[in-house]
C-alpha cells in the first residue's frame, strides 16, 4: 500500500530546518548559526534562504549584522529576507498584472537588499550564500545574464557545483529573463555532468525540461501532449541520464535538494508513463512530496501525488 | 632637484637634466575661467600665439586645460630661447588677421576630437560653468571679437600670472620674457550641479566611466593606482568582462583632486562591467585594499616619481601647483608623502570617492540598485507667462515669463532656463534660439514650430545680456524644425502590447519575440544616451526599441519632421 499522507512541509524532509525555524522564532541567532554551520555549503545556502522566508525578521537580522559585520550568514539571510519582502509586494503575477507602484516598491526592497549584499560581498568575497542571494536580487532587478554569470562565477570559484546558485542561474537563463532555452539546457546538462555522481544536480535537467514544457504545453489541460514532449528522443535520453547520475546512483543520499530531485523525476517519469522509473523516486519519497512541479497539473497537489502513487506503486490506472 | 629662479619677474623652476632642453611657459588660465558664451577664447589665444612660429625645426606645442594654459618646447638652448621669447612677443601683438581662420581650425579640431566620457562627466558634475566648461564644445568662438581677446589677454596673460619651467643642462641665457604687469588670478571655485551623490548618467553601450572628488593627498593618488590594479584583476583577469581599464588622478588648485576611472566592455557585457566595478569599489571601501598591494603601489609610485624627476617630468605638475597657490613639493617630499600612506588612509579615500561618485553607466544598464541617483536632467520648476504651444498638436509648449523661459511637456516635465542663470544664448539667423542655464539644462526656442513665437524671440533677446549672446552661423535647413504635415504618422514609437514579463519603469523588452518594443509606461529617456535631447528612438544594440517619450523625445520628433 502506498502511503496515503502527502506531506509537503520541507522540515519533514530536512529536520535541521525545523531547528532553524524554532531558533528564529525565539530570535536566538547563536542557535541559528549552530544549525546553519553544521551542514555542508549547499545546504547552508538553502537553509539561509528558507530561514529568510520567515516573517518579520528585518529588525532582528539588521541588529545581528550591526553587531557583527563579519557574520556572512546573517548578511545573506537579511539580504534574502528583504528580497522576499519585495517579491511579496510584486507577487508572482505576470508583469502586465503588476502595477507601477508595486514594481516601484519591489525595486526599492531589492535595492535595500543589494545595499546589504554589496557590503556583505565585499567583506565576505568567498561566501557562496551571499553570492547566491545576489543572483536572486539580480534576477528581480533585471540586471541581465552577463551580470548574473559574473555573480555565479564568484560562487563557482568557491564551490564549483553549488546547486542553490545553479538553480537560480538556470532561472535567469529562461527566455523571460533575457536568456534562451538553448542556454538553459546547455547549462543544466553541463552542471549535471560536471557534478559528482549521486548529487541532486540531475534535478537541474529535469526542472529545465519541466519549465520548457510548461511554457509550451498546458499540462493541466493536455497531459498526453506533455508526455509526448518529454518522450522526444533527445529529451528522454537526457532525463534518464540525469536520473541515473543522481537519484539512481548508489551514492545518492538524502542530502541537500534530494527531496525536490526525487519529486521532479517522479513527476516527469509519471507524465512519460514509465511506471518503473516513476516508482523508484516515489519509494524514496515515502509520504513526502513537493508542491512543484505537481502544482502544474492541479491545485490539489495531494490528489495528483496520490494518483501517481496508485498508478506507479500499485499498478492501478 | 628643483632650483628656483626668476626671469623678467616671472617665477621659474629649473631641474638639471641630460639631453636637450625642455621648457614651458604656463599661465594660470584655462577653460574653468571662461564663460560658456566665450568658451574657446583661451584655446584661440594659444593657437594665435603659436601661429608666427610656423614650421620650426624643433618640437613645440601648446595646451589649454581647466586651470592652466602652457606653451612648451624641446630643443637646443637657442631653440628654446627663440620659442619662449617669440611666444611672449606674439602674446603682446596677436596676429588678429588670423582670427577667422584659427576659429575654423579650432572647429575642425573639435569635430575630430568629439566629446569624451570625461567631458560628459564634467558637464553633469558642474553644469555650464567653471569646471564644467571644458566638457562643452567651444561654442563661444563665433562671439569672440578682437576687443574681447585683448581684454582676456590683459587679464590673464601677464607677468604676475605666469610661471616658467626648464629642464636641461643649464638655464639658457638670453630669455626675454617681456610681459605686461598683472596679478595672479585665483582658481575659480568648482560648482556642483549634482544635488545628490553618488549619481549617474547614461552613456554609450559598452563603456563605463566614473569620477569622484576627493581630498588632495598622497593617499588619493595611491588609491587611484590601487583602484586600477583592482579593476584590472577583477574585470579583466577574473571575469574577462573588460579589456581596457584605466584610472587617473588629477589635482585642482582648490585643494581637491579628481579620481577618474574607465572600463570598456562588449555591449552585451555592459551589465557585468557595471556590477563588477561597483563590487571593486565596495571591496576597497568596506574590506580595504590588501596592505601588500598598497605597499607595491607605493613602491611603484616612488619609482615613477624618481624616474620623472630625472627627466624633469615633474615640472609641469610643480608649475601647476605654483600657479594655483599649492605648495611646490620636490622629489624627497613627494616620496616621503607617498611612503607615509597607510592602507587605512586608502580605505578612507575609497569611502570618500564612493560618496562623491558620478558614474556614466553603459546604455541600457540599470544602476539605481547600487545606490546611484539619477543626475538632474530636467528642471524642478516652470515659469509662468505667455504660452506658445507647438503647432500640429504635439504636447509641448514654450512658456515665456518675466524671469525666464520653459519648455513644458506634461506634469513635472519641464526644461527651464532663468534669465539670471543663463550661461549662453545661441542665436541662429533663422530666428531659432538656444538658452543654456548654469545647471546645464537648455531650452530650444524654435519659432518655426511654435504659435506666435515671432513676438517671443525679440523679448527673449532683450532679456539676455549681449555678452551671453553667441551669433551662430546659419544652420543646415534640415536642422531647422518644420511644422508637421497632416499626413504625418504621429504614432508613438513603442507600446507595451507585447511586453509580457517584468517590463517596468526603464525596462527594455529584449526577449526574442519582442525585439524592438518597449513599455509605454517606462519609455522616458531613462535608458537613452545622455544626448537624448536629440532623442527619437534609440535603435542602439544595447537598447533596442527604446525611445524618448519624455519632453526631449517629443522635441526631437518635432525637429526631425
Amino acid at each position: 500500500m502506498p502511503p496515503t499522507d502527502v506531506v509537503l512541509d520541507l522540515a519533514a524532509a530536512y529536520p535541521e530546518i525545523g531547528v532553524l525555524r524554532a531558533a528564529l522564532a525565539r530570535r536566538d541567532w547563536f542557535a541559528c548559526r549552530q544549525a546553519i554551520d553544521a551542514v555542508p555549503l549547499d545546504s547552508r545556502t538553502a537553509m539561509i534562504r528558507v530561514g529568510a522566508d520567515e516573517p518579520d525578521l528585518e529588525g532582528f537580522l539588521r541588529d545581528v549584522v550591526h553587531r557583527d559585520r563579519s557574520d556572512g550568514a546573517a548578511v545573506a539571510m537579511l539580504g534574502s529576507h528583504l528580497i522576499t519582502i519585495g517579491w511579496g509586494i510584486r507577487t508572482a503575477a505576470r508583469a502586465s498584472d503588476v502595477s507601477e507602484e508595486q514594481f516601484k516598491q519591489f525595486h526599492e526592497w531589492l535595492g535595500r537588499a543589494e545595499e546589504v549584499l554589496i557590503e556583505g560581498a565585499a567583506r565576505h568575497p568567498r561566501d557562496p550564500a551571499v553570492w547566491s542571494v545576489r543572483l536572486t536580487s539580480a534576477l528581480g532587478l533585471s540586471l541581465g545574464v552577463a551580470e548574473a554569470r559574473r555573480r555565479y562565477d564568484r560562487v563557482a570559484a568557491v564551490d564549483p557545483h553549488h546547486l542553490p546558485a545553479q538553480r537560480t542561474l538556470v532561472e535567469q537563463l529562461y527566455p523571460k529573463w533575457g536568456g534562451s532555452w538553448e542556454e538553459v539546457h546547455a547549462f543544466a546538462r553541463d552542471a549535471m555532468r560536471a557534478a559528482p555522481a549521486g548529487g541532486a544536480h540531475g534535478a537541474l535537467v529535469a526542472e529545465a525540461h519541466v519549465e520548457h514544457l510548461t511554457s509550451e504545453v498546458k499540462v493541466y489541460r493536455d497531459r498526453s501532449a506533455a508526455g509526448a514532449y518529454l518522450r522526444t528522443p533527445g529529451i528522454r535520453d537526457e532525463l534518464y541520464e540525469a536520473a541515473r547520475r543522481s537519484i539512481g546512483d548508489p551514492s545518492f543520499r538524502r542530502t541537500y535538494y534530494w527531496l525536490q530531485a526525487a519529486s521532479t523525476f517522479a513527476f516527469v517519469f509519471w507524465l512519460m508513463e514509465d511506471r518503473a522509473a516513476t516508482a523508484w523516486p516515489l519509494r524514496l519519497l515515502g509520504d513526502l512530496a513537493t508542491r512543484y512541479p505537481w502544482n502544474q497539473v492541479h491545485k490539489d497537489i495531494s490528489a495528483t501525488v496520490r494518483e501517481a502513487r496508485a498508478w506507479a506503486l500499485e499498478g492501478t490506472a | 632637484m628643483i632650483e628656483r629662479f626668476e626671469v623678467d619677474g616671472i617665477p621659474a623652476l629649473f631641474t638639471r637634466t641630460d639631453g636637450p632642453t625642455h621648457a614651458g611657459l604656463a599661465f594660470r588660465v584655462g577653460f574653468a575661467d571662461e564663460p560658456l558664451s566665450r568658451h574657446g577664447i583661451t584655446h584661440l589665444i594659444e593657437h594665435l600665439a603659436l601661429f608666427p612660429l610656423g614650421v620650426a625645426d624643433y618640437h613645440y606645442n601648446g595646451a589649454t586645460g581647466d586651470e592652466i594654459t602652457y606653451f612648451h618646447t624641446r630643443g637646443s638652448e637657442a631653440d628654446v630661447v627663440a620659442f619662449l621669447n617669440g611666444v611672449c612677443r606674439t602674446l603682446q601683438d596677436l596676429p588678429l588677421h588670423r582670427l577667422a581662420i584659427e576659429k575654423e581650425i579650432l572647429r575642425t579640431e573639435e569635430r575630430g576630437r568629439g566629446l569624451s566620457a570625461g567631458d560628459l562627466l564634467a558637464v553633469n558634475r558642474h553644469g555650464a560653468r567653471d569646471f564644467g566648461i571644458g566638457g562643452y564644445g567651444e561654442l563661444g568662438l563665433p562671439g569672440i571679437t578682437p576687443d574681447g581677446l585683448r581684454r582676456w589677454l590683459d587679464w590673464f596673460f601677464t607677468r604676475g600670472n605666469a610661471a616658467l619651467w626648464v629642464a636641461g643642462p643649464a638655464m639658457p641665457p638670453g630669455l626675454r620674457l617681456g610681459l605686461p604687469d598683472g596679478v595672479r588670478r585665483q582658481v575659480p571655485r568648482a560648482s556642483s550641479a549634482l544635488p545628490a551623490r553618488p549619481a549617474y548618467i547614461t552613456g554609450p553601450a559598452g563603456m563605463l566611466a566614473w569620477n569622484a572628488g576627493v581630498r588632495r593627498h598622497a593617499a588619493s593618488s595611491i588609491f587611484a593606482a590601487v583602484l586600477q590594479r583592482a579593476m584590472f584583476r577583477s574585470l579583466r583577469q577574473e571575469s574577462g568582462i573588460s579589456y581596457t581599464v584605466q584610472t587617473d588622478y588629477a589635482t585642482r588648485g582648490d585643494g581637491s583632486a579628481i579620481v577618474a576611472a574607465t572600463a570598456d566592455a562588449l555591449p552585451e557585457k555592459s551589465g557585468a562591467v557595471l556590477g563588477g566595478f561597483v563590487d571593486v569599489l565596495a571591496s576597497l571601501r568596506y574590506a580595504g585594499a590588501d596592505p601588500a598591494e598598497v605597499t607595491t603601489v607605493i613602491a611603484q609610485e616612488c619609482d615613477r616619481l624618481a624616474e620623472a624627476s630625472r627627466h624633469g617630468a615633474l615640472l609641469p605638475d610643480q608649475i601647476h601647483d605654483l600657479l594655483t597657490g599649492a605648495p611646490v613639493l620636490d622629489l624627497p617630499e613627494l616620496i616621503a608623502a607617498a611612503r607615509a600612506v597607510t592602507p587605512a588612509q586608502v580605505q578612507t579615500i575609497a569611502a570618500e570617492a564612493w560618496a562623491d561618485g558620478l558614474i556614466m553607466a553603459p546604455q541600457g544598464v540599470r544602476v539605481q540598485w547600487a545606490g546611484f541617483t539619477r543626475a538632474p536632467y530636467r528642471s524642478t520648476h516652470v515659469v509662468t507667462g505667455a504660452e506658445h504651444p507647438a503647432v500640429g498638436g504635439a504636447e509641448v509648449r514654450l512658456i515665456v515669463g518675466q524671469q525666464g523661459v520653459s519648455l513644458a511637456g506634461g506634469e513635472d516635465d519641464y526644461l527651464t532656463v532663468m534669465f539670471d542663470q543663463c550661461a549662453a544664448m545661441l542665436a541662429f539667423p533663422d530666428g531659432g534660439r538656444r538658452l543654456v542655464g548654469y545647471d546645464g539644462i537648455s531650452v530650444a526656442v524654435e519659432p518655426t514650430v511654435l504659435e506666435n513665437a515671432g513676438q517671443a524671440v525679440p523679448y527673449i533677446d532683450s532679456r539676455i545680456h549681449p555678452d551671453l549672446r553667441v551669433d551662430m552661423p546659419a544652420r543646415d535647413p534640415d536642422e531647422i524644425p518644420q511644422p508637421p504635415s497632416p499626413d504625418d504618422d504621429d504614432d508613438a514609437c513603442c507600446d507595451d502590447d507585447c511586453c509580457d514579463n517584468d517590463c517596468c519603469g526603464g525596462d527594455c523588452c529584449t526577449s526574442d519575440d519582442c525585439a524592438g518594443e518597449c513599455c509605454e509606461t517606462c519609455c522616458d529617456d531613462d535608458c537613452c544616451p545622455n544626448d537624448c535631447r536629440d532623442g527619437d528612438c534609440c535603435a542602439d544594440d544595447g537598447c533596442p526599441g527604446k525611445c524618448c517619450t519624455g519632453l526631449r523625445g517629443r522635441l526631437r520628433r518635432l525637429r526631425s519632421r
